[in-house]
């Protein structure tokens, strides 16, 4: 979860130097660097926001780290880092981004910057959906002349708008698959994860 | 524009802006499915791409009814991912279906939907029709504001591909205030009902041009 502090970045990659590079444009981060996957499960705990998942380590590999972490019940965002173009395969094995090898400073950042928003994105929409039912209930109970004279009904209205608005930047481009898989992903993982398909 | 030929007997609403998702509700057996898929296979004849999700019929069963409304059906146009539990082969070799075990599994189906939505870009199908039926049945298996959530993101996933949606509902199988609060999530909602003499009608609310009362329907698929 996102604390009042810098949100942690935990960076596993074997290359020390693109790895320091890599820090180097986070800086404005709590970032963590470990160089294998062994390493990174040790590391591993609820602080941690986001991880950036070399695909190819020496050890164990991406995909084991990634369904520990998602066995354990941690709740942060794993991006894997990829030299090849991994379209779905990579989504559908659970990661919830993927950037392709070599990144530049923008890209990675951009990345980080939308994992972590997208980390909001389950209490936005739990916050806007409380809202609605209950504008819901107003409108079930009371006419609409009723409602019009109604000042928390107005007051409502404006809550809902507001609120939309702080979900919609926290939900991403849904023209992108990445995003809009992930978006639904993060409503799902709460309470259905027994449903959420890992097998690939 | 989304043009919506004879589907929609309102004479004032013949098409749909692009972004725009509608809810169809009405009491069971009251001709939503049908009413959906006449507002959706006009866009077969016109170059538009069509993404089915069905949860409770199979993929085959809605390529037949929406063969019978086209005069020529090109499977490549058609998706359809289908979460009702059947293990169906040979459907078509043509048809591209993918198959999510339970309609409670929202990852699987937006999986689904964006390998689906990917071909039709490789096919340059830049423009689709998403109808999704049934809410009612998601509703069954989950949490109503998960499917709140999932409604919110999938409808703002039309508008940001300027496509086009269709959602069914039963409102006799949920309370007013479940129907009310989802109803929020889309631009308009198409209201059916069938009157104490047997005689069905039909309502659009919420767009613009739309009358706001009850009409004469009767669909002859």
């Amino acid at each position: 979860m996102t604390d009042s502090v810098s949100p942690i970045v935990l960076i596993v990659e074997d290359e020390t130097d693109v790895a320091d590079t890599y820090a180097r444009w986070l800086q404005d981060y709590d970032v963590r660097t470990v160089e294998t996957g062994e390493e990174a499960l040790k590391q591993l705990d609820e602080r941690v926001d986001v991880v950036l998942l070399d695909r190819m380590l020496p050890g164990i590999s991406g995909a084991e780290v990634l369904d520990e972490i998602r066995s354990r019940g941690i709740d942060c965002r794993v991006a894997m880092v990829t030299a090849v173009d991994p379209d779905f395969d990579v989504i559908e094995m659970g990661f919830d981004e993927y950037v392709t090898k070599p990144p530049d400073r923008e890209q990675l950042r951009e990345t980080v910057q939308r994992l972590l928003h997208r980390a909001t994105l389950d209490d936005n929409l739990q916050q806007y959906y409380s809202l609605v039912a209950r504008k819901a209930t107003l409108e079930t109970e009371f006419s609409e002349d009723h409602l019009e004279a109604n000042e928390e009904y107005a007051d409502l209205l404006e809550r809902i708008e507001t609120s939309r608005a702080t979900v919609d930047d926290a939900i991403g481009d849904m023209d992108s698959d990445s995003d809009f898989i992930g978006a639904v992903r993060e409503i799902m993982d709460e309470d259905e994860s027994g449903f959420t398909n890992t097998e690939g | 524009m989304y043009n919506l030929a004879e589907g929609l007997p309102i004479e004032t609403v013949t098409e749909i802006q692009p972004g725009t998702s509608l809810l169809i509700a009405g009491p069971a057996m009251s001709g939503k499915p049908d009413l959906a898929l006449d507002l959706l296979a006009p866009g077969l004849d016109g170059g538009n791409g069509l993404l089915l999700v069905t949860t409770n019929e199979t993929a085959t069963a809605y390529l037949d009814r929406l063969e019978r409304r086209v005069t020529e059906l090109d499977q490549n146009r058609v998706g359809i991912v289908d979460c009702s539990g059947s293990s169906q082969q040979g459907a078509s070799p043509n048809l591209a279906i993918q198959r999510v075990s339970s309609p409670g599994d929202l990852t699987g189906i937006s999986i689904g939907t964006a390998k689906l939505m990917k071909q039709f870009t490789h096919k340059d199908i830049t423009s689709v029709r998403h109808g999704l039926i049934s809410i009612s049945t998601l509703l069954q298996y989950l949490d109503l504001h998960t499917v709140f959530k999932f409604l919110h993101i999938y409808t703002t996933r039309i508008t940001d591909t300027q496509g086009m949606g269709l959602f069914t509902i039963d409102d006799d199988s949920h309370d007013p205030q479940t129907i009310n609060t989802l109803s929020n999530e889309f631009d308009g909602i198409v209201e059916l009902r069938e009157t104490e003499t047997g005689e069905r009608e039909i309502r659009l609310r919420g767009l613009a041009d739309a009358s706001n009362t009850w009409e004469p329907f009767n669909s002859e698929t």
